[in-house]
């Protein structure tokens, strides 16, 4: 058997007694889509800073594509393939909003050889196409709104042409039918194809978010962390039956009483 | 062969022409290029001379710590360092000037990764003050030799650049002209020739976005250093060969915040911004030395002209002048004179109508 795509074994971080992720372990194929929920402070955010080594971890390994790229340079992680989001949108504030995007097209892994200006250019311009804020490039991101941000965030992401795209909570502040868009714009990126310039492989996905209905709706399968320890994994319909799942997000007292 | 002229042409009245701050840079440059027909006064030479000199100067400052956001504190270090090394070897080996200064630059960018690589992990103020002690060691070091170094007094009897001072004036320029474009066109963020612009304003704004958009943020910032230095060096040369003499005091305090002074007075985050504060203020403040009274009060004056300037051009000289006469046209962010009323590109209306 192929080594797995993304792989995390007993990954652990600990902030002082706290421990944030203790023992985590699952892997993503090469064509899936993965949602990761758990309730408030349940660690998924450090999990994904872990993954992209803006955290080091404690102990426990991640390997991406057979490779060991545990506590690495975020930049070369990115470079192998690998794009995160961020949660709270930290664009660069005082640049357009194609520029910020240009950034991405300018790292080793999306530049291509005899690529000059202009064509940076289109390819940002292409992915803030896909990602439907064309009509902002010029405007600086401190002037766009929230919805556009998260947006950019993703555009900025899928600029560095990924295989496994990390986002940290996409719909977080969007409106239900900027959400939905967004939902159906992310399965649309899963199949893969061409966007003028931009090529994307389908690259595979982990989305951490608390939308869950949202969510169901377009991943394969989920994970379901508490406490730093992942309790639950299976395809949607399995997991929001789950009794265990129910119980981490809503407690146990309440549950029995639903029940 | 018409039409590429033509083209040329086109492409120089609209890239320049049109845009008001590049005419007056355009003019300024000019007349600094004719000074020595217009004034052919030797303190006046010499003023300018060290004005274009201090200019490199405090562009290359603006380079690291405006556009990097690598706050730096002991900028004279690269200065001095490579003013010791050209002298050094002129006054001990004999190199010629044509050498020394391109060696002198090379120091500078050695003495910029030895700064550079504390800076990888320090940021903010700790990198300042970092940086602010470095100076004074090689201060230090040089008290420590005063039969190589010349000690106290510094190294005597440097060459000089050419033989005339009109001649030494117009190298200083040329070098000074095509050093500050170069910076320029390196941290130009609409730049259509070099992308590293949007690079470093990217890593001053937010470095961990950046490294999540796959930019290796070490390797900038060490590329950073590095040309910036390169170009303190150069004007530490050129100085050292222009005043013909190296001594402690370019390493002093009071030095590496001259170019702090001048890039805040001309606007920061601009490279023509330090230059413009240079060629304001230094020869303001020479000039008042030239009566006795100025002599005393020279830096009470600067600062007091800084202050007033701050209050309320908080943005700096540069921008405030830039904002009055120009206007971005909010539909193409095409740089418009100020007297027009629709955009000369796409005929947006630059403001809303009364």
């Amino acid at each position: 058997m192929a080594a797995p795509f993304l792989e995390v074994e007993n990954l652990c971080k600990h902030f002082g007694e706290l421990r944030a992720v203790d023992g985590a372990s699952f892997h993503v194929g090469q064509d899936e889509m993965v949602g990761l929920i758990g309730p408030n402070g349940a660690g998924k955010t450090t999990l994904m800073r872990l993954i992209t080594g803006i955290l080091k971890p404690t102990s426990g390994t991640v390997r991406f594509k057979g490779e060991d790229i545990t506590g690495q340079d975020t930049a070369k992680i990115v470079n192998k393939g690998i794009a995160p989001t961020f949660q709270v949108v930290k664009p660069f504030r005082h640049l357009p909003v194609g520029a910020n995007v240009m950034v991405s097209c300018l790292c080793p892994r999306a530049k291509r050889r005899g690529d000059w200006v202009k064509t940076v250019e289109l390819r940002a311009r292409d992915a803030l196409e896909f990602c439907g804020i064309a009509d902002l490039a010029l405007e600086p991101a401190s002037v766009v709104s929230h919805g556009d941000l998260k947006r950019l965030e993703v555009a900025r992401a899928i600029a560095t042409e990924p295989e496994l795209l990390l986002l940290d909570e996409p719909f977080g502040g969007l409106s239900p039918a900027e959400t939905e868009l967004m939902g159906k714009f992310l399965r649309r990126l899963h199949r893969g194809g061409r966007f003028g310039r931009l090529h994307s492989e389908g690259p595979a996905m982990v989305i951490v978010e608390h939308k869950l209905s949202d969510l169901m709706k377009i991943v394969d399968r989920v994970i379901v962390l508490s406490f730093g320890q992942i309790i639950v994994e299976g395809t949607p319909d399995e997991v929001v039956r789950n009794k265990e799942v129910i119980e981490a997000y809503i407690g146990k007292e309440v549950s029995s009483l639903v029940s | 062969m018409g039409s590429y002229l033509y083209r040329l042409y086109r492409g120089f009245q609209g890239e320049i022409l049109a845009v008001p701050g590049r005419v007056i840079a355009l003019i300024f440059v000019t007349l600094l290029f004719l000074l020595p027909h217009i004034i052919p006064h030797p303190l006046v030479l010499k003023i300018f001379s060290l004005a274009a000199l201090f200019a490199i100067f405090a562009a290359s400052w603006d380079f690291l710590s405006g556009f990097t956001g690598q706050l730096n504190l002991g900028h004279a270090l690269f200065f001095g360092v490579s003013a010791y090394s050209a002298a050094l070897l002129n006054v001990h080996l004999g190199v010629p000037p044509w050498a020394t200064i391109p060696i002198g630059a090379i120091a500078g960018v050695i003495a910029g990764l030895l700064v550079g690589i504390p800076a990888l992990r320090l940021r903010g103020f700790y990198l300042a003050l970092v940086t602010l002690a470095f100076p004074i060691i090689l201060i230090g070091v040089i008290f420590v030799f005063p039969d190589i170094t010349g000690g106290e007094l510094g190294l005597f009897g440097v060459d000089r650049l050419s033989g005339s001072r009109v001649l030494d004036y117009y190298i200083i320029l040329l070098v000074a002209t095509a050093s500050i474009l170069v910076m320029w066109k390196l941290t130009d963020g609409r730049s259509k020739i070099v992308r590293t612009g949007v690079i470093l304003h990217a890593i001053r704004e937010d470095e961990i976005t950046a490294r999540a958009s796959g930019i290796n943020t070490v390797r900038y910032k060490l590329m950073v250093f590095s040309i910036s230095g390169f170009f303190a060096g150069v004007a530490g040369g050129l100085y050292a060969h222009y005043i013909r003499i190296a001594g402690p005091s370019i390493l002093e305090l009071f030095f590496s915040f001259q170019p702090i002074i001048w890039t805040i007075f001309g606007g920061i985050v601009t490279i023509y911004g330090a230059v413009a504060g240079v060629f304001i203020l230094y020869p303001l403040v020479e000039l008042v030395r030239l009566h006795p009274v100025g002599e005393i009060y020279r830096i009470v004056l600067m600062v007091l002209i800084l202050i007033v300037v701050l209050l309320f051009m908080p943005q700096g000289i540069t921008r405030w002048v830039r904002d009055h006469i120009e206007e971005i046209c909010p539909r193409c962010k095409l740089i418009n004179i100020r007297t027009r009323r629709y955009c000369r590109a796409c005929r947006a209306p630059l403001r809303a109508e009364k």
